[in-house]
């Protein structure tokens, strides 16, 4: 082809390897934007608990804050991001403490968060989940008032849990997946910085050229999708880890140890 | 002589029995806690190094306060001992409750109140050896159970009591619980309890059934201060409501 492409190679290939890691932490091409998916999260909640408003908070750890993330109220109202402390308020304890819980009647306390009076509510009632990945709690969901009048019940709290994780998973791979986006392009502006110019447009167009691979290979995106589900359930913790490991290991055990296979993935298997 | 209600608990208060809230803090100036706090220890971290303050000190959250409150509901000459573990930043968490419930045990607070965990893993060891030291130096732990599906310490391990809510309004009445590693159910739905300022609020959540066993545990201890934690869970499976249900049928 012509001189030095070694240079383009090695860029593409270190391009490669850092969205191959990147589609093992979920699937490419998933959700269509990191906000999109934590307002679809939000609004899910708020529709599968019948509250009139839900908010997101979002852990950050260095500087000790809960991030307001976003919300949904009755008039669809937006507020802009913002930021509330960790060490008061009902989201703080629920992120400090691990333990959610339901304020039936906040009238007689001042138990509404700034964002929530942001919101134009006085929430009568208030239900509060932590969100946790990877055994850390990572957020808080906050949900408010009831739409139909009547109180938030330990059936709420038992099937906002178990969201709860699902979203807090979500969350994470797809803020992994924007933050991979992130340092790629700047992988990419680096690269263009050092290389010529012509050398930087073959290691851009290489790397569309992958990623639009990856999303038509049907083949990759199931390995993709195979491997974000083991990761999903080696999170669980420990025992869930182990267990995933060993079945996925007895089962290729069994297959390598069948008389007369040799790999191939022929129909009428075993299940 | 036959186990009863009345010989386990009976009329006791609670009295010289100390209750380590180990929480965000207690609010001694509340009407509900009217003093009753003998004790604070506040602690935060420096690094890796606990560092404990004894000085009296304010509830971060309005947790502490409710739990404390519920206890004294129930055994209202208890003295609570504050040991704040929470409010400082998320990253010393774990560490300071375990600080927390370290000191505890060294003072040889008789009964703690636990409502809260950590689901971090790199501490499971450290709490298992806390929840053990506990358990040999004769101090009953009573936490939150977490029905989220992440595992939390210290409350699934069998050395603590661990308490859910049940839907019930009678605050002395509890379940044992089938499935490990929940032990008891307790009260704990539109709990009517103090919150920090002076306030009330209505509040769900198995962090206020803990108290209720909590202060159940408290009065059982004045009444027979020798008892082990093993002796006070055993006494509390067979006094819960459902066992003394099937007991009657089994009469019948």
């Amino acid at each position: 082809m012509g001189e030095s492409h070694s240079g383009d190679e090695r860029a593409a290939a270190e391009l490669r390897e850092a969205l191959v890691l990147a589609g093992s932490a979920g699937v490419i091409g998933s959700p269509a934007s990191h906000d999109r998916l934590l307002e679809l999260i939000v609004e899910t909640a708020a529709e599968v608990i019948g509250a009139s408003a839900a908010l997101l908070f979002v852990v950050d750890r260095q500087r000790g804050e809960l991030i307001y993330e976003v919300s949904v109220g009755p008039q669809g109202e937006t507020i802009e991001r913002r930021r509330v402390p960790l060490d008061r308020g009902l989201a703080g304890l629920v992120a400090a403490s691990g333990q959610p819980m339901i304020v039936s009647d906040a009238s007689e306390a001042d138990l509404a968060s700034d964002v929530a009076r942001a919101l134009g509510h006085a929430p009568r009632s208030i239900l509060v989940v932590p969100l946790s990945y990877g055994n850390q709690i990572t957020g808080v969901l906050e949900l408010l008032d009831r739409v139909d009048g009547t109180a938030f019940g330990q059936v709420h709290l038992a099937l906002l849990g178990r969201f709860a994780s699902q979203a807090a998973i979500a969350i994470e791979q797809s803020r992994a997946h924007r933050d991979m986006r992130a340092l790629i392009h700047q992988l990419l502006v680096v690269d263009h910085s050092q290389a010529s110019r012509a050398g930087a447009a073959t290691v851009l167009e290489r790397a569309h050229v992958f990623v639009d691979r990856m999303g038509a290979d049907v083949d990759a995106r199931e390995a993709l999708e195979l491997a974000g589900l083991v990761r999903e359930i080696a999170w669980r913790g420990e025992a869930e880890f182990v267990a995933v490991r060993a079945i996925l290991t007895g089962f290729a055990e069994y297959l390598r140890s069948r008389p007369g296979d040799d790999g191939d993935a022929s129909p009428g298997g075993i299940l | 002589m036959a186990v009863s209600p009345d010989w386990a608990w009976g009329s006791g208060t609670g009295r010289d029995v100390r209750v380590a809230v180990i929480d965000s803090g207690v609010d001694p100036a509340h009407p509900a806690i009217n003093g009753r706090v003998s004790a604070y220890c506040a602690v935060t971290m420096n690094g890796a190094t606990p560092v404990f303050d004894l000085s009296p000190h304010s509830d971060v959250y309005g947790h502490g306060t409710a739990c404390a409150g519920i206890v004294l509901s129930l055994a209202p000459e208890a003295e609570i001992v504050s040991v704040r573990v929470l409010g400082q930043d998320l990253k010393g968490t774990g560490a300071a409750f375990a600080a927390g419930v370290r000191w505890s045990i060294d003072q040889g607070i008789e009964v703690a109140n636990l409502s809260l965990g950590t689901t971090k893993r790199e501490f499971y060891a450290l709490f298992h050896e806390l929840a053990d030291a506990a358990w040999f130096a004769d101090i009953t732990l009573v936490t939150a159970a977490n029905n989220l599906p992440t595992p939390s310490f210290p409350s699934m391990f069998p050395s603590v009591i661990s308490v859910a809510s049940h839907g019930g309004q009678d605050p002395m009445c509890f379940y044992v619980n089938p499935r490990p590693p929940v032990d008891f159910g307790a009260r704990g739905v539109d709990v009517r309890v103090p919150w920090k300022g002076g306030g009330w609020a209505t509040m769900t959540g198995n962090s206020f059934a803990a108290p209720h066993i909590t202060g159940l545990v408290a009065r059982i201890r004045g009444k027979h201060p020798d008892l082990t934690p093993l002796q006070v869970k055993a006494l509390l499976q067979g006094l819960a409501a459902n066992a003394r249900m099937s007991e009657e049928r089994e009469r019948d």
